[in-house]
């Protein structure tokens, strides 16, 4: 076995894990928001001040509403402005319901809460097609027309009328002036923090997130985005759903003019302004842009529009992160200290893997490519070419910029598609497989540029890693994640030097169990120190764990000290394949060198 | 049942004449910059409320005086707020923050119009006579707003094929890096784009001041339909405007009659979907909507 | 005229360079080799201020450039030619040769007559001068490349492999026209992969690897020198 670990044992390192900050202040967020909502809900009710109580009921669905709006926008990357309509579907159609026609509340409830998954649904539908401003435009177009429907539609609606309702038994006062709507709906803004917590800390929450940063990247693990986009509408919509019936007992009254455009716009100004994706954000983002125009300036409440919109372009262009984000962003450069060049190593996590002799490369082919072809418009990126990699063998893929190599990558990931031609992988025909599915086949990739999710801890970075296998981890593996988990818990992965992050990508693949691993120019940026180490690293994961490799790299000097097979490509034709020594005597390869080297 | 087809027809292509103008607005300043502003649609309000205060009930002489006038107020305003639009752009690239931003401003500006001129439609006056297009009476508005768009389609066409600043403009769109290492004035260039827009929305909401409601809830309605009609065309292609404004328009008025006039919005946001579900690059578009 | 001083520089956080020095003078060729992924792209595009140096200066004619934008960089007189024979698809050959002059402006006569010379040595962009570029061929969007850089006329050149994606048969008329530009008096920095047919075009030469200086010479001595090296290496 090579000396792959050389540097010191981490236990010797003996970091004191109390010593350490807190990466995510998620948790105290949670805790502190609970308690503003707390104060705020409760309070007014033992001072016996009715004005505050029901003015802090409607501010508590808001704030439940934003955090929702929050998760959407950060936790799923999806910006809508229409979380208005989703709520007032809620209401409306429990009003309707309850109102109008008689229904037990529960089951007028139910439907409401029904109407705005719905609502979801179809805001979900055209976030399944297109992206970006698009799906802004959309939202806003749906709430644009939403009160114009809720006029026009006065058969089923009363109209500009509105309905009224009445709940008596809400608005009973129990104990110390405290009703049972004023309890609840400072509940469910709690309630709603947790969700968004523990979303958020799932494995669905962190699969969503980076398919929300980087979508090829969470494809390559095994996520579909738009699985993950589907999904977080439809918990956005039934959170935002159950304020919506939330707000009929406490207005007790729903009218077209509630549900207009200005609604939407204060959930999203209040995420922006508060601070996007942080827990405290939507609170503070209520109070500032609901509470500070409506109340404290309640002599200028007509110019409460023109305030948020100042707020929130005042937001956007001095700080960005918003009110909580900007003390986030403080504390965390005051607390969070970088490690430097021992920030994040691997060699001795790996040494827990080793298994006892060293694995060859065995004569099985994994993946075969037969005739591939890959047009991009006139551009024929790979011409007609035929690969075989054998089972646990480094197979180097070489060629000048442009030659095909990548784009062979991106077909054998899933994440193109061959116009002719097909490929199979571990015997199984892969050639028409979305990227997720071959993901799931065990294959693993790098990319050029590391995926590395900034907002996540070290660890949950390698973490998704682990979200992305299909089977139960073995013994090796769980404690493999253990010690890394006990050492990178609260690290930044924000900090790692580009050398790092490569190696933060390549132990997310060992974690996956990928059994063959791809590599896009995986030592562009290394040092040369950092890439000897690599080298290494890579023949350990062939040798010992048996994994096979396909590497597309520049450095010809790293293929050449470690590739079983050299395939070299030009113009999208394989022009030479074979063991090193073959192919540096090629003649189609001299010209790949500078002078004339290795001839 | 002819007479019914012309007054559809006809208003359907002057109305969307007009989003067909928002559309070509939206047009140059996302090639210029990759941004869509979400202030267009208020920006069109304003230059019908120039008309209103600069040139209601006026003579033709001073009327056309103000045309101008109307244009490069809203034209100074909109290249404003692309200054504001593009400052924090300069230092991250966070593609959050122009939505965000241009959004603030459509709700300022319709704010700021509600404080000032409550929330009542305004109504002007129009200097053209009305007309007759097969036994129908036709607002003469209506007829400059199909000039109007015409006008401006011809213009943005020579403006980007002939002059310097309007073919750097369209380098820029082509090849950003490149049009920097030529040295071309990016950031100025980025904000003349937004100058343009404003141009072209400040003088077409002049024009068709008489016939569109100008009120501070307005602004949004525009932009809805503006967008449509770009997306229905193809984000980028001026010429797809010149289909996607009229179908988006008659659409609208087809509803209207067929349907009610409530559900005009309706059918657009149907039409937006529809567009998006099947074709998302458009009718003339060759860039994707597509990100996923 | 042109003067790099210890640059690093990279992609976001990826270092590419490493304590790059070089110097161009007017009325020179320096040419620039290594192999693929060595960083000579990312050198060009740093000089040029597309990548913000980490370290290291910049100097035309003692001016520090480093930090500035690129198209402030482009108006003190460099120019960068990227490599892929960029040009603006949708603009006509004759337009693309006007947005060249964006670091020029006011000088009309200066461009009327740098436009003629550039069609009297590339007659065909004359001939197709109304047509889009993206109609050309790769050759021909080279030339055109270069022509819209000529027009500029900067004091320094930097010409991102001007090969890239064309026959190599095309390589000497345009290596031709360099070597000629550069006799006017601009310094020119060419940088190749196919050393043996431009190091005649050039007079010195420096080889690039993994982002550092491996050596300099004299563009006659680089098929020694690199003889030498490939020797050494067989021995280490």
């Amino acid at each position: 076995m090579m000396a792959i670990s050389e540097t010191a044992d981490v236990g010797s390192r003996n970091m004191d894990e109390k010593a350490k900050p807190r990466f995510s202040s998620d948790l105290p967020q949670v805790w502190i928001g609970m308690a503003f909502i707390a104060v705020t809900g409760f309070v007014p009710s033992l001072l016996g001040n009715s004005y505050w109580v029901h003015t802090f009921q409607l501010v508590n669905i808001y704030i439940a509403a934003a955090i929702f709006q929050n998760f959407l926008f950060v936790d799923a990357g999806q910006k809508s402005f229409g979380q208005g309509v989703i709520l007032g579907l809620g209401a409306y159609v429990t009003a309707i319901f309850f109102g109008l026609h008689d229904y037990p509340f529960v089951m007028a409830a139910g439907l409401g809460l029904g109407a705005a998954a719905l609502g979801g649904l179809l805001f979900a539908l055209p976030a399944l097609r297109v992206q970006y401003f698009h799906l802004g435009f959309v939202t806003l177009s749906a709430a644009i027309v939403f009160p114009q429907l809720l006029m026009s539609l006065d058969r089923w609606t009363n109209g500009i009328n509105g309905i009224s309702v009445q709940m008596e038994a809400l608005h009973h006062e129990t104990l110390f002036g405290l009703t049972p709507l004023t309890i609840i709906v400072a509940l469910y803004p709690m309630l709603a923090l947790w969700v968004h917590y523990f979303i958020r800390r799932s494995q669905l929450g962190r699969q969503m997130r980076v398919a929300a940063v980087s979508p090829e990247g969470a494809r390559s693990l095994g996520i579909k985005p738009g699985y993950m986009r589907f999904t977080a509408f439809v918990i956005a919509a039934i959170g935002t759903g159950i304020c919506g019936v939330l707000y009929l007992p406490t207005v007790s009254f729903v009218s077209p003019q509630g549900f207009n455009v200005e609604l939407s716009f204060v959930f999203f100004f209040a995420v922006v302004v508060g601070g996007r994706g942080q827990m405290l954000g939507p609170i503070i983002g209520i109070w500032i842009v609901f509470i500070l125009p409506n109340i404290a300036l309640a002599q200028f409440v007509e110019y409460r529009l023109l305030i948020y919109g100042f707020l929130t372009l005042l937001t956007v262009i001095l700080f960005p992160d918003g009110v909580v984000g900007s003390i986030e962003r403080w504390r965390s450069k005051r607390g969070v200290t970088g490690r430097g060049e021992q920030a994040f190593r691997v060699d001795s996590f790996l040494d827990r893997l080793k298994g006892g002799k060293p694995v060859e490369p065995t004569d099985e082919i994994v993946v075969e490519v037969r005739g591939g072809t890959k047009k991009f418009g006139e551009v024929v990126a790979v011409d007609n070419a035929d690969l075989k990699v054998r089972k646990g063998e480094i197979h180097g893929l070489i060629g000048a910029n442009g030659s095909g190599k990548t784009s062979l990558l991106n077909v054998l990931s899933g994440l193109s598609r061959l116009n002719s031609g097909s490929f199979v992988i571990n015997g199984r025909e892969a050639t028409r497989m979305a990227a997720d599915r071959i993901a799931n086949m065990g294959i693993g990739r790098t990319f050029q540029t590391p995926r590395i999710y900034p907002q996540f801890s070290l660890w949950d970075n390698l973490k998704v890693g682990i979200d992305a296998r299909t089977g139960e981890p073995n013994d090796d593996i769980v404690r493999l994640a253990e010690a890394l988990e006990k050492e990178f818990r609260e690290d930044s992965a924000a900090l790692l030097s580009h050398g790092q992050r490569r190696l933060v990508e390549v132990m997310r693949t060992v974690l996956k169990e990928a059994s063959i691993i791809l590599f896009d120019e995986p030592a562009a940026g290394l040092s040369q120190s950092e890439r000897a180490n690599f080298s290494k690293l890579v023949r350990f994961l062939s040798r010992q764990l048996g994994k096979t490799i396909i590497l597309v790299e520049h450095d010809l000097d790293l293929v050449w000290g470690i590739a079983d097979t050299i395939t070299v490509m030009e113009q999208g034709r394989i022009v030479a394949s074979g063991t090193p020594d073959t192919v540096a005597k090629d003649p189609a390869v001299q010209h790949m060198f500078v002078g004339g080297r290795r001839a | 049942m002819l007479l019914e087809i012309t007054v559809i027809a006809v208003r359907g292509i002057a109305i969307g004449s007009i989003f067909a103008m928002i559309a070509m607005s939206f047009n140059i300043v996302h090639g210029a910059t990759g941004i869509l502003n979400f202030a267009q649609g208020n920006m069109l309000v304003l230059g019908g409320f120039a008309a209103f205060f600069l040139a209601n009930q006026v003579e033709l002489g001073w009327w056309l005086l103000m045309l101008p006038v109307a244009g490069l107020l809203v034209a100074a305003l909109v290249a404003l707020q692309g200054w504001v639009t593009l400052l924090p752009l300069r230092s991250s690239v966070e593609q959050d923050s122009w939505i965000i931003s241009t959004v603030s401003v459509s709700v300022i500006l319709g704010a700021a119009v509600l404080i000032t001129q409550g929330p009542f439609a305004y109504t002007v006056e129009s200097v053209v006579p009305s007309f007759r297009i097969l036994g129908v009476r036709t607002p003469g508005a209506y007829a400059l707003a199909i000039g109007c768009m015409i006008f401006w389609y011809i213009a943005m066409r020579l403006f980007l094929k002939k002059t310097f600043i309007g073919l750097a403009i369209s380098a820029l769109s082509q090849d950003f890096d490149a049009a920097r290492a030529a040295g071309l004035p990016v950031r100025r260039l980025q904000i003349i784009a937004f100058a343009i827009s404003g141009l072209m929305v400040g003088t077409a909401g002049f024009l068709v001041a008489p016939v569109i409601s100008i009120s501070s809830d307005a602004g949004l309605r525009y932009i809805l339909n503006g967008f449509v009609a770009a997306v229905v065309g193809g984000i980028g292609s001026n010429l797809g405007t010149l289909i996607g404004g009229p179908l988006v328009g008659v659409v609208g008025m087809l509803t209207a009659y067929k349907i009610g006039g409530a559900y005009q919005d309706l059918a657009s946001l149907l039409l937006l979907i529809a567009i998006l579900m099947l074709r998302p690059q458009g009718l003339f578009g060759r860039s994707s909507a597509r990100r996923v | 005229m042109l003067e790099v001083n210890n640059l690093n520089a990279g992609y976001g956080i990826v270092p590419v360079l490493e304590d790059i020095s070089l110097t161009a003078k007017s009325g020179e060729i320096l040419l620039i080799g290594g192999e693929n992924g060595a960083g000579k792209s990312t050198l060009m595009r740093a000089v040029a201020g597309f990548n913000k140096p980490t370290a290291g200066e910049v100097l035309l004619e003692g001016k520090p450039l480093q930090g500035m934008a690129p198209e402030a960089i482009a108006k003190e007189g460099l120019r960068l030619v990227f490599d892929g024979h960029r040009v603006f698809p949708e603009l006509s050959v004759f337009d693309n040769l006007r947005m060249g002059a964006a670091a020029r402006r006011g000088d009309r006569e200066g461009f009327d007559k740098a436009v003629e010379e550039i069609y009297s040595v590339f007659p065909i962009l004359k001939e197709r001068h109304r047509q889009y570029a993206r109609d050309l061929s790769g050759g021909q969007q080279q030339m055109l490349a270069l022509g819209q850089a000529f027009v500029a006329q900067p004091k320094v050149l930097l010409c991102d492999e001007p090969s890239m994606g064309l026959a190599q048969a095309l390589l000497p008329p345009i290596l031709a026209f360099l070597r000629n530009w550069a006799e006017t008096g601009t310094a020119v920095v060419i940088v190749e992969q196919h050393l043996q047919v431009t190091a005649p075009y050039a007079d010195r030469a420096m080889i690039i690897e993994r982002g550092k200086v491996r050596f300099s010479c004299p563009a006659a001595e680089l098929d020694t020198r690199l003889k030498e090296m490939e020797t050494a290496e067989a021995d280490a």
